[in-house]
């Protein structure tokens, strides 16, 4: 199990989970905002067992998934919540 | 069934609803719902061919679009739905169809679906169903999918979900026929409508009956309104939305009985149990009816987004990119500008005089017309061309899909001011008018993000400041005109940027918001839609300039010229309180009266500051007009000749681009005085000082408004105004002084 912000570019991995937020880290705008992502990433296609490939991952920046048959482009920081297990091919 | 067998294409769009259909006959109302980038935009032009406008990123279509038309005598009303991929309450495209589906009650709605994408797209359809409203699947896209290798059972997705299926290719307009005869025959006979109840397992059916049965035993006037069982599902996932709007609380349902085992089973939230039954479903669904190659090809887009979105090609090719389409804006649109030009000032104008002349009106009358009407907004509406080739360029970039790219390369670099990526697309198109670009933050899911993204698109240098920065442009720096504005973009930005840090660090404490959108794939926009939505965004520029331009030309004359006979412009109401503030203004530069009162009239639209200009300055060299006004015919004969030049003209730029052209030839003299009368009074630096000020100062009395409606108070723009003004006036004095005295262009 890794971060998804920590597979490299062409390398397919499976999602296992998606980490909450931490109780420290603020939500300003509504109270369940963790909520409102994870259902709003759920809503285009990352959940968990949905097998993805990632396109870029320059390191920095936000990365570039594919997941089914769309380009799905996540912010860096959403990522490092993403755990996955990576396919071996 | 292949693409090919889609036969049948749809030749023109539907007729519009006749008058004589006034009989008595229901309107059949049929929504379009959809996942964003379906092409659901596209079929819905390609039928009813409305001006809709179709962009290439998700949630361009935030406003509601209708479309009346008859369709084998029935009338059928076409609403399209903002595209969404769920119908949980979390953005505002998410509201929209979830209210308007379920208050509205369409006696249809149609998803369209991406074939290419079934399982995601079925996520949305799986909601839909559950509103009880009678669905017609559009399968659209079917040819790429079929490029793919996919096969779809139709049959048995049919089978399964109870609903007619139509395969279409909206961009070919195949299908279309068969998808709105569905649509009659369903009205027409609804007992052929069997749609299957998608059945979530036992423990949740179960409590929801538990739900429903409650719901209906406490109110029973809540069936006629709302579908039943979706409330129960609304009630058991908690959703705020549905429990204030009913004032219900899920106590007095008893939702917890229903639902504690199933929280237990499952160590989840309601919602996330729901959201993971549904996506069960379209997973399953796509499992049976799916069948697709094991090889996968890269394909093109993929290839291009190698380079696209590089991490050292990146930025530098969107800035390229910038910077290219610029220089193409003015190479092709300079010509017809001129001819634009000439011929308000020429043939317009004489036949206006020639008009008021002969109904003999007094002297101020025709004042007003020629001096106030016509120059006013003819010297805007020489820079149509301008508005509409940029207009064009920014079109295409979004068609094609590189505008979402921008999205991501940028997106670090957003970072740093707080945002991310999303909010650069609102930037970009604040690029042609920051008005829509305004209305277009509301694709953003918070406020914070709103708020500041709305904040920095003032300083994205929208259309109307081009007509000023080419008058400027033009006079003094020709033999630079390219990079002299690409400066002036750049400013803008680099400028959003610091303002960014600033409020992130006051305004708006906190953290980033996380970043995810999709990239559509590349395409080639068809040159049809790249009409239509270049029309769609040059004439709210052409609208301005025949209402508000026109209103604020003829005030803008009276201001010059009361209290009634006043011998000089300078002592007119205008020209009274410009120089009042010209003081102000002097360190920057250009503190006379005519400057100071041209920028104070460019806050109700900055295109006016041209406007106002040319009535001050040419005023004073205006009588050199000839004499010989030449025959009605042959000025006919010389616009369609002229404006055949210029076509020509603008044609060959197009494939001279690489030199310098149009902006840096020497025909200058031909245009109006106003660029010679500025040379006299302006220096090359005092000029840039004042483009650079005319850049940052307020925001427009549109932008205003548009800010307002969006937040619902005066305080953002409140904001904006307060540090726009102080911005444009330290950044036109750093400009002036500092290059005064490096002894720069004084």
């Amino acid at each position: 199990m890794l971060p998804l912000g920590l597979l490299a570019s062409g390398e397919q991995a499976e999602i296992m989970g998606i980490r909450e937020r931490k109780e420290s880290e603020p939500c300003e705008c509504s109270k369940n905002k963790h909520r409102d992502e994870q259902c709003r990433i759920e809503g285009m296609g990352i959940r968990i067992g949905k097998r993805i490939e990632m396109l870029t991952n320059e390191g920095r920046g936000p990365l570039l998934l594919k997941v089914d048959e769309s380009r799905i482009a996540v912010g860096r920081g959403m990522a490092m919540k993403i755990l996955v297990r990576r396919n071996e091919i | 069934m292949s693409a090919e067998s889609i036969s049948e294409v749809m030749r023109d769009p539907v007729r519009p609803a006749a008058a004589s259909l006034s009989e008595e006959k229901r309107t059949i109302t049929v929504a379009v719902a959809g996942n964003p980038n379906s092409g659901k935009s596209t079929l819905i032009n390609a039928i009813a061919g409305t001006r809709l406008h179709v962009g290439n990123w998700p949630g361009v279509t935030v406003e509601k679009k209708e479309a009346l038309f008859e369709y084998e005598v029935k009338l059928i009303k076409l609403v399209d739905l903002p595209g969404t991929y769920s119908l949980s309450p979390y953005t505002q495209e998410e509201i929209i169809t979830r209210d308007y589906l379920v208050h509205e009650m369409p006696d249809v709605i149609i998803d369209v679906m991406d074939a290419t994408n079934l399982e995601r797209n079925l996520y949305l359809t799986v909601q839909l169903l559950e509103l009880d409203i009678p669905v017609i699947m559009a399968l659209n896209m079917y040819d790429e999918a079929e490029k793919k290798g996919y096969t779809i059972d139709s049959n048995m997705m049919e089978e399964m979900l109870g609903v007619k299926i139509v395969p279409t290719i909206a961009t070919r307009k195949a299908g279309l026929h068969d998808l709105l005869k569905a649509v009659v025959k369903l009205v027409d006979d609804p007992s052929s409508h069997h749609p299957k109840k998608l059945n979530y397992g036992e423990d949740i059916e179960s409590a929801v009956s538990a739900v429903e049965k409650q719901l209906k035993d406490s109110y029973p006037s809540l069936a006629e309104k709302y579908p039943l069982r979706w409330l129960a599902f609304k009630f058991m996932e908690e959703d705020e939305h549905v429990q204030s709007e009913l004032k219900i609380s899920g106590d007095v349902l008893l939702i917890e009985d229903a639902v504690r085992h199933l929280k237990k089973a499952h160590e989840e939230d309601m919602e996330s149990i729901m959201a993971d039954a549904r996506y069960a479903q379209a997973a399953g669904l796509t499992r049976e009816v799916l069948k697709r190659p094991e090889l996968r090809k890269t394909d093109l887009t993929e290839k291009i987004d190698r380079i696209a979105l590089n991490r050292f090609l990146g930025i530098p090719l969107f800035l390229a990119a910038m910077w290219f389409m610029f220089k193409l804006t003015f190479d092709v649109s300079k010509p017809l500008g001129d001819w634009m030009n000439a011929l308000t000032f020429g043939p317009f104008k004489r036949w206006a005089e020639a008009l008021v002349g002969l109904i003999h009106a007094p002297a101020w009358m025709s004042s007003l017309v020629t001096d106030g009407v016509i120059a006013g907004v003819g010297s805007v509406l020489v820079f149509v061309p301008v508005i509409f080739a940029m207009m064009f360029f920014i079109t295409f970039l979004e068609g094609s899909g590189y505008m979402a790219r921008a999205a991501f390369v940028m997106d670090r670099a957003m970072h740093s001011i707080g945002l991310h990526g999303k909010s650069f697309i609102p930037m970009l198109l604040g690029f042609g008018c920051n008005v829509p670009a305004i209305y277009a933050t509301r694709t953003l899911e918070n406020q914070r993000d709103k708020a500041l993204t709305a904040l920095l698109i003032p300083l994205m240098s929208c259309g109307a400041r081009l007509p000023v920065y080419v008058v400027f442009i033009g006079a003094f720096f020709p033999a630079y005109a390219g990079t002299v504005l690409w400066s002036l973009y750049v400013m803008g930005i680099a400028l959003a940027i610091v303002m960014g840090l600033i409020f992130k660090r006051t305004l708006f404490k906190g953290e980033a918001p996380m970043f995810i959108m999709e990239l559509p794939p590349y395409r080639l926009p068809s040159f049809k839609s790249l009409m239509i939505h270049t029309w769609e965004k040059g004439k709210h520029f052409l609208i301005k300039a025949g209402t508000y331009i026109l209103a604020v030309s003829i005030l803008v004359w009276f201001l010059l010229n009361l209290p009634w006979g006043v011998e000089s412009k300078k002592d007119s109401y205008l020209g009274q309180v410009g120089q009042v503030v010209a003081p102000v203004l002097k360190p920057l530069g250009f503190g006379s009266w005519e400057a100071a009162s041209s920028l104070m009239a460019g806050v109700i639209a900055k295109e006016i500051v041209v406007g106002t200009m040319g009535e001050i300055y040419v005023k004073k060299t205006g009588e050199e007009q000839s004499a010989v006004k030449p025959a009605f015919t042959a000025d006919l004969i010389e616009i369609g000749t002229s404006f055949t030049t210029a076509l020509r003209n603008s044609a060959e730029n197009v494939f001279s681009t690489f030199g310098i052209s149009s902006l840096s030839t020497k025909e200058d003299e031909k245009r109006s005085g106003l660029k010679s009368v500025l040379r006299t009074t302006f220096t090359p630096l005092s000029a840039y000082a004042f483009i650079v000020f005319v850049l940052l100062y307020m925001p427009c009395v549109v932008v205003a408004i548009a800010m307002r409606q969006e937040f619902g108070t005066w305080k953002w723009f409140g904001i904006s105004f307060a540090y726009q003004m102080a911005l444009a006036w330290l950044m036109a004095f750093v400009i002036y002084q500092g290059g005064t005295l490096l002894g720069i262009g004084g």
